[in-house]
């Protein structure tokens, strides 16, 4: 069936439903549509065992109704438990009623999975590349060994956990969007109507890391890891929390990633103190997870910016080899 | 027009029809907005939508500091503005106004709620306006008509809610209009439209307060004792607001005026006295001049 077809099925537009929760099942079928069988939880299935009997009353999804020989419930189901595909089946015709996991290739959880993950067969845990902690789980593997590094002059990554030098960045940074703006604003940088919502790059602090380091609420400050020196204005709010990370406090620095050179609004860009590092599998660069640090007042201009990014390089030992270790 | 407007106080006090005491015969219903901030989340797709329908001008590019609010407060070009107010106080705590304990864990709370021109049922605003710019509608509304408005500006000091401001670029007064030329098409105002959680409500007036005073009830029985509305007493300073709110907290907390009041309510009063006064000064002047009549 066309998009559209299934959009306005029985002459409704199902998109534009908003039938209260008090008037349906938890499940809330009739609230708006969701492409592309108004299907609400993916992997359903999974909430009855290989009978079809739902594991919880409580949190039952659907179940199989064995005098009609069909699933009965809140949400669509994928096919009867008893389904078996025909011998000469491929792709997801190839998959069982009792193949929960309708997205994957063998419909199965992938808690071990022998073949498709250069990291399996089963999940572990490694820091980031930059991390501030030790890694709790292997003392003696700090990050991924089949992670892809790449070690270069404008893409030097930061000692580790205990290693000497880490306590140079001693701060962990996140990125993350507004309501107001795109992904990284190339577009909503551009409307004054949300520009002047979020008008420019700013920085979220806690109290008590503003009180370590001097910021002022409202004023300026500068954020400084091996690959960049950028500034932004800083937001002191008890929204953001000191963590405690392996018996320490940790304090973190969130910073929307919205911002560039131009527009209509502009500000410098948050990715620039990222390092590319990537993982093994689908090869996503892990920009959400830094080390930094950050000091009171704007950044320099001009050369004097490379003398702060520099001397920070040496005081933390970083060479082209820091962090690309594959072992240790 | 049902009663005869001779010798009543048209400026403050009761007032069950603005429209039809504005000489609108056979007029629609009043309609209005009601503003349930309990269920704002912020997003400021309200203000945008303003913005878009009503092809206002950028505001000022300045970050505040105050939370997520950098369109500050309502004016010229800003005729929705959502509030965003961090408040701590000590977890599971039923009434949020409740001073924090010092010694007690205390959580965040992040209140956010949309502002807009309260379409007064006495509106100082309009009963200002030298040049009948300011006008009430049909649907009992107020409306700037801004090709009559002169820009003089007496307006800005009456609104006792700050809202109506100069375009400074432009030199006139403009405010919400409550999207006039929406409801003349049947529609309801862009940004009671683009409001995802139903924050923003629009509606006959008396639907509304009966909707808002369930409302609270319902929240007071979830525990959230702090919750009241605002501006939905007929019987208040500006007989009430065409536009009312929901809060779950005290109005200054939002700033909002606690206790507003049309700022036009003792203009008949001072009329009597500046007559009173005149009189006098006639009868001053009148006497010393007999006076001085006498003593040549
Ligand atoms: S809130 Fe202010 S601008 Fe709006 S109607 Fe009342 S007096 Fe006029
Ligand atoms: S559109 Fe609705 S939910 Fe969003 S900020 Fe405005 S009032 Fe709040």
């Amino acid at each position: 069936m066309r998009l559209l077809d299934l959009l306005r099925r029985d002459g409704v537009n199902q998109a534009a439903r908003k039938k209260p929760h008090t008037e349906q099942s938890w499940v809330a079928p009739e609230w708006a549509w969701s492409w592309p069988a108004n299907r609400r939880i993916l992997y359903n299935r999974c909430s009855a065992d290989p009978r079809g009997e739902p594991w919880s009353e409580r949190k039952a999804l659907i179940w199989w109704d064995a005098d009609h020989g069909r699933w009965d419930g809140h949400d669509v189901p994928d096919r009867p438990p008893s389904h078996r595909p025909p011998k000469d089946a491929t792709g997801p015709d190839a998959l069982a009623g009792n193949d929960p996991f309708i997205m994957q290739a063998d419909g199965k959880g992938w808690l071990y999975a022998p073949a498709g993950l250069v990291d399996g067969p089963l999940p572990t845990h490694y820091e980031p590349q930059d991390s501030p902690v030790p890694n709790p789980i292997y003392h003696r593997q700090q990050r991924s060994p089949v992670r892809q590094v790449f070690g270069r002059d404008h893409n030097l990554y930061h000692p580790s956990g205990d290693e000497p030098g880490s306590e140079v960045y001693p701060y962990v940074v996140t990125t993350y969007r507004l309501t107001e703006h795109f992904t990284a604003g190339g577009m909503s940088r551009w409307s004054p109507y949300l520009s002047e919502l979020q008008p420019e790059f700013f920085c979220e602090v806690s109290p008590e890391l503003a009180a370590e380091r001097g910021l002022a609420h409202a004023g300026w400050a500068t954020i400084v890891s091996a690959r960049s020196v950028i500034e932004v204005r800083v937001l002191v709010t008890e929204r953001m929390t000191p963590l405690t990370v392996g018996g320490r406090t940790v304090h973190q620095i969130g910073l929307p990633y919205h911002w560039g050179p131009n527009g209509h609004s502009r500000g410098d860009a948050a990715n620039e103190l990222a390092s590319i590092a990537l993982d093994p599998n689908v090869h996503i660069q892990e920009v959400k997870a830094l080390t930094v640090d950050i000091r009171p007042g704007r950044r320099p201009r001009g050369p004097e910016l490379l003398d702060l990014l520099h001397d920070y390089q040496r005081r933390a030992g970083i060479t082209r080899q820091t962090g690309t270790e594959v072992r240790g | 027009m049902t009663d005869s407007l001779i010798g009543r106080n048209l400026l403050a006090g009761a007032e069950p029809d603005p429209a039809g005491d504005a000489g609108h015969a056979d007029h629609p219903e009043r309609v209005g907005f009601f503003t349930d901030t309990s269920v704002c989340i912020g997003c400021k797709a309200c203000e945008v939508a303003c913005k878009e329908w009503n092809a206002i001008p950028e505001d000022g590019l300045d970050l505040t500091g105050m939370s997520y609010d950098n369109s500050q407060g309502l004016g010229g070009s800003t005729w929705r503005h959502v509030a965003f107010v961090e408040q701590t106080r000590p977890v599971g705590a039923p009434d949020p106004s409740a001073p924090p304990d010092s010694d007690s864990e205390t959580e965040l709370r992040w209140l956010m709620a949309s502002d807009v021109c309260k379409h007064c049922t006495h509106a100082a605003c309009l009963d200002v306006c030298p040049t009948g710019a300011l006008v009430r509608t049909e649907f009992g509304t107020v409306i700037v008509q801004e090709d009559i408005c002169n820009g003089c500006g007496y307006c800005v000091p009456a609104c006792p809610y700050g809202v109506i401001g100069q375009r400074p670029d432009d030199g006139r007064m403009f405010k919400c209009t409550l999207c006039y030329d929406r409801l003349g098409a049947g529609q309801e105002p862009a940004c009671a439209k683009a409001c995802p959680t139903d924050s923003i409500q629009f509606g006959p007036l008396d639907e509304l307060r009966e909707r808002a005073a369930l409302r609270v009830d319902q929240l007071h029985d979830d525990g959230v004792p702090g919750a009241r509305l605002y501006g939905q007493d007929p019987e208040d300073g500006v007989g009430g607001d065409g536009a009312f709110f929901l809060l779950l907290d005290e109005p200054e907390v939002y700033g909002l005026p606690p206790d507003p009041v049309v700022t036009t309510r003792d203009l008949p009063a001072m009329w009597r006295y500046a007559a009173a006064a005149a009189a006098g000064l006639l009868g001053g002047v009148a006497a010393a001049a007999a006076a001085a009549g006498r003593s040549r």
